[in-house]
């Protein structure tokens, strides 16, 4: 029930090639090592094509330390879907032939805008200020802007306050840093499954904390009013069984607008998960990465800062960033509110690892300030751009007969693909993702969320059209069994992952 | 339980609630006595609980064990008392470094624990920051930890930060002559960084890109260590990782070169920000190479490192069970601000290629060699290094050009495998694509680098180191006259006595109270009382 790291960073989204079923060990060099002398199992490297990944472990040893070959090995295992892309990229007049990229969560839609907002003149402030140290927690104008924004947009019943933010290089970070300032080594968080999977690794990777999923159903049952969903009751078993388990659970985490289930929590179910995590004293964390991106009008999206007298606000804690609203992935900005001081403390004290330039806070307060060009010209249009990619992708999907799930929030859909597997094994997700892949168009599969039924698929649809389109036709060729491309062996083995980059 | 380590820190947080912190030190004794009897108050409080919760739940050898901790603390605490009393208790607040019997780290790795016994005591005085708190039930025993040895690491810039100096607004604020930050040429690098061609905002800046850096600037940094290191081949962009300062490049260095509990052995005086990024994720221990600062005949240089020095203290960390995996230096040095002559550094580099020691090299100070007749070598201009796989070199533009709130930092390594497990952690201190693009082009231009910044800046540095050591003279106070970076190592031992870390520490706050940081030796793990660094790198009004 607790999940392994999968390598895969916020940009890429890949098919795991680490195993996800092991348990992890609860001390930091244990458990590393542990993993160090055990055979990796055969189907890893069967079906993610990193060569042996027992000859890159043992080769590693001479210069890595123990842990140092783990984390490489990871590295390099999960990001196979990603390199592949990066050493065949789609372009248009380059390389027609090229990998469509429907995996990676980033919002291609509005580049023209932003560039054009980046480079005014107001934005090209350099003053001695941004060059030096900064406070770590973040310039004071930044977090002043930070609070008015979060408190206009997530609507707060009273302002936000500068002092409770904290600003550093993105949300991935901010995960990290709590987990580390939260749990002790080998504690864990829960988190209702299927997940943005990088969660895994965000929270692993220095905290060494880890994740005990709530798993949710696909079938709707009981009192449940949609698939796939989050109920207290769910919540209390996941608890119970990792008490039993001798886990100890700090905190709950959230993402809403939801990554990948495009989903939404009303108010009365926030209020129930946050009065369930106050009567077991546990920390909420909510992702709200996504809540600007709240394209359908008819779905009404609520911040859990916008709750008049939040349950247990020293255990809440919420987290924002530009990277999807503002589709600005690699500017990395992302910031913390809490009402809890000695959190904000804490994180800022590891913020000297996690800092942001000067120059860039001082961007962000602008583009944070001017909320007649955010409100009047960037989200009416960002929203109707991807509303536009959304229906055309949906409509495919309907022509096709393939069910999804999407309540319009997001820049993916969230896709049923179960009837195209000859069996329910994640072998077979497992194989399907790799004839897409080998057909030149990259999705995320379910496995890569720690979603419990094999079959989903992610599909991100805010790319700009001419892609869109070649990539959904990929995607119908190999549904509709026609692929360009045979299967053929991948060659992804001997590579080095670095140049894969390139 | 699980926050034993309040208690440590409880001192500072009474102070602050109690506004007394920042008072003259004659409230002080007062001061130590109100909290040695909270602290004692909850201590007591804790055995009482411990009492009841063992005996319900543990065998009485714990128990036992666990009260003899609390009863040693308990006494530990009196004698401080008593002999703080003894002593008049003029300041006092050596009271914290000496609790080695209470496990701070509660439950953690193995690791950890070695790691608390190696560390200095973190200097946790007068805490004036109104937002200083230390004691919460909500944190993880290391956030705890992190929050507080940060905090007493960063007091002083914090506070500095609250009440910076300047010419008109705030002529009483402080000046920071702690802080390495250059601030000679702010006006240079605002103006160059003001140009159009800084300006570019395009798609591919703005959206996730490889977490070790953009290609561009792999390869620009490549050139440009290529030129300004001397390097005999040119050096290749693969091997270079781009993170968000050179903190982070060495955290996670230590983090993929070393398992917990391992060491690296480094000299100090160094730059103590190394203790810290190596406790805090790596759990990695620093092994203290000595140093003698007295000059002797067989020894004319204080400070001087040999190999006879690194041979000994790594056989007797060996003996003692630690595993060292590597050796780290920084050239020019911090805070001594003298540079490795090129022998010598081959020599270490041998040394540590005998034992198979990783040598992480720290040359972020590499164009402030302000004195024209000192040569600084780059380890890269070696012609062939004698272990290339074990050799990661750091740099950043936060000294050199003075914009330390760029976030940017370079490791330079021939190991593929290093190289990419430093990447590895790339997603957690990426630098933003806008800056990388920006640092793009400051790098490229070498035309204003060596026209218009290196020989501004270099003599602005000049000067100001004149200015400092003709102070320094007048007043003096000896001192290490070298001709690199942006402090001067002075000896303030005269004024200790007696010759103690305590002294050393109550200096502190009287040049604070007169409005003037000064970072002390024992930050840098100097072994004897009485060093200071002092940072001339400032404008030199008033």
């Amino acid at each position: 029930m607790s999940t392994l790291p999968q390598k895969e960073s916020r940009a890429p989204a890949t098919c795991p090639g680490s195993a996800s079923t092991q348990d992890l060990d609860s001390n930091y060099g244990d458990g590393l090592e542990r993993e160090c002398s055990r055979k990796p199992d055969r189907k890893v490297s069967e079906f993610c094509g990193v060569g042996d990944p027992t000859a890159m472990l043992s080769s590693d040893s001479s210069y890595l330390s123990s842990r140092g070959g783990v984390i490489k090995w990871f590295w390099d295992s999960a990001e196979e879907g990603y390199r592949t892309y990066h050493t065949d990229e789609y372009d248009e007049d380059k390389n027609p032939s090229g990998i469509i990229n429907l995996g990676t969560s980033e919002n291609k839609l509005c580049f023209d805008l932003l560039s054009s907002r980046l480079s005014q003149s107001d934005m090209l402030r350099v003053e001695p200020a941004l060059l030096q140290y900064p406070d770590w927690r973040g310039h004071r104008f930044l977090r002043e802007e930070v609070a008015r924004f979060l408190s206009f947009y997530c609507k707060s019943p009273t302002p936000l306050k500068p002092e409770n933010v904290v600003v550093l290089n993105g949300c991935a970070s901010l995960f990290s840093a709590l987990a580390t300032v939260l749990c002790e080594v080998g504690e864990a968080f829960l988190i209702p499954a299927p997940y943005y999977g990088a969660i895994t690794q965000h929270v692993y990777l220095y905290g060494n904390v880890r994740l005990v999923c709530v798993y949710l159903d696909s079938e709707v049952t009981g009192l449940d009013t949609r698939p796939f969903q989050l109920t207290v009751e769910r919540l209390e078993m996941a608890l119970q069984r990792a008490n039993s388990e001798g886990v100890k659970v700090k905190g709950l985490i959230l993402i809403n607008p939801h990554n990948p289930l495009g989903d939404i929590y009303s108010p009365g179910e926030l209020r129930n998960y946050l009065e369930f995590a106050k009567r077991h004293e546990l920390h909420v964390m909510v992702d709200e990465v996504y809540m600007l991106s709240v394209f359908e009008k008819s779905a009404a999206y609520c911040s859990v800062l916008s709750l008049e007298g939040l349950p247990d606000p020293q255990r809440t804690h919420v987290m924002w960033a530009t990277s999807k609203d503002f589709g600005m992935s690699g500017l990395r900005f992302g910031t913390l509110y809490t009402e809890n001081r000695d959190v904000a403390t804490a994180v800022a004290s590891l913020c000297r690892y996690h800092g942001l330039s000067g120059l860039v806070q001082y961007q962000m307060a602008q583009l944070l300030r001017d909320r007649d060009w955010i409100n009047q010209v960037y989200l009416p249009e960002n929203h109707a751009r991807l509303k536009a990619a959304h229906t055309y992708v949906a409509g495919e999907l309907q022509a096709l007969g393939i069910p999804f799930l999407s309540r319009g929030a997001g820049f993916f859909i969230w896709v049923d693909l179960r009837k195209f597997l000859p069996e329910a094994t994640f072998k077979e997700e497992m194989l399907l993702w790799r004839r897409f892949l080998d057909n030149k168009v990259l999705l995320s599969c379910g496995k890569t969320f720690e979603c419990k039924e094999p079959g989903w698929f992610r599909l991100v649809f805010s790319d700009k059209a001419h892609r869109l389109c070649l990539g959904m036709r990929r995607v119908r060729q190999v549904l509709g069994g026609k692929s360009q491309v045979a299967e053929e062996p991948h060659s992804c083995q001997t590579r080095e992952p670095r140049s894969q980059h390139r | 339980m699980s926050h034993q380590s309040d208690t440590i820190h409880l001192p500072c947080g009474q102070m602050r609630g109690q506004g007394l912190g920042s008072q003259g030190t004659h409230t002080r004794p007062l001061e130590m006595m109100l909290h040695l009897r909270q602290t004692i108050e909850k201590h007591i409080m804790q055995l009482v609980t411990r009492h009841q919760q063992q005996d319900l739940v543990l065998g009485d050898q714990r128990h036992h064990q666990a009260t003899g901790e609390q009863e040693a603390l308990l006494g530990n605490l009196v004698s401080q008392l008593v002999s703080l009393l003894r002593s008049g208790a003029t300041g006092g607040l050596g009271l914290q470094p000496s609790y080695p019997a209470l496990d701070v780290r509660g439950d953690v790795g193995g690791g950890q624990e070695a790691q608390s016994s190696g560390q200095p005591d973190q200097p946790v005085h007068q805490l004036k920051d109104p937002e200083a708190t230390f004691v919460s039930q909500h944190l993880s025993n290391r956030g705890i930890e992190i929050s507080a040895s940060y905090q007493a690491n960063l007091q002083d810039f914090r506070i500095y930060q609250a009440d910076k100096y300047h010419e008109d607004t705030n002529p009483l604020g402080f000046i920071n002559l702690g802080i390495s930050e250059n601030k000679l040429c702010l006006d240079l690098m605002t103006e160059r960084l003001s140009q159009s061609d800084m300006n570019v905002t395009e798609d591919v800046l703005l959206q996730y890109s490889d977490w070790s850096g953009q290609p561009f600037l792999w390869e620009e940094v490549a050139r440009f260590l290529t030129y300004y290191c001397k390097v005999p081949a040119q050096l290749d962009p693969e091997n270079v990782v781009v993170l968000n300062g050179c903190s982070s490049i060495f955290s996670t260095l230590a983090m993929v070169l070393c398992d917990p509990g391992e060491a690296l052995l480094s000299p100090p005086p160094f730059y103590g920000g190394f203790v810290f990024s190596s406790q805090l994720y790596s759990k990695v221990e620093l092994i203290l190479v000595h140093l003698d600062s007295e000059s002797t005949d067989a020894n004319p240089h204080p400070f001087k490192l040999t190999v006879d020095k690194l041979e000994q203290a790594l056989l007797e960390a060996t003996l003692t069970g630690k595993k060292v995996r590597g050796l780290v230096l920084i050239n020019p040095q911090n805070p001594l601000g003298d540079v490795y002559c090129r022998d010598s550094l081959k020599e270490y580099l041998e040394f540590a290629k005998r034992y198979n020691l990783h040598v992480i090299m720290d040359e972020i100070y590499m164009l402030s060699v302000f004195d024209e007749s000192i040569m600084f070598h780059s380890i890269l201009s070696m012609e062939s290094l004698p272990d290339p796989n074990r050799t990661h070199v750091i740099w950043g533009t936060s000294k050199d050009f003075g914009i330390s709130g760029f976030r940017f930092g370079v490791l330079y390594t021939h190991n593929k495998e290093v190289a990419s497990a430093v990447s590895s952690f790339g997603y957690l201190h990426g630098v933003s694509g806008i800056i990388q693009y920006k640092l793009c082009r400051l790098l490229q231009d070498r035309e204003w680098i060596d026209g218009v910044y290196l020989p501004t800046y270099r003599s602005r540095l000049q000067r100001a180191h004149r200015y400092i050591t003709r102070k320094l003279k007048a007043l003096g106070i000896p001192f290490l006259n070298h001709g690199s970076g942006l402090y001067v190592w002075i000896n303030l031992k005269v004024y200790l006595d007696p010759c103690t870390f305590e002294e050393e520490l109550l200096l502190c706050p009287r040049f604070l109270d007169n409005k003037l940081i000064l970072s002390r030796g024992k930050t840098y793990m100097c072994k004897e009382p009485g060093w200071f660094r002092t940072v001339f790198a400032d404008r030199p009004s008033g």
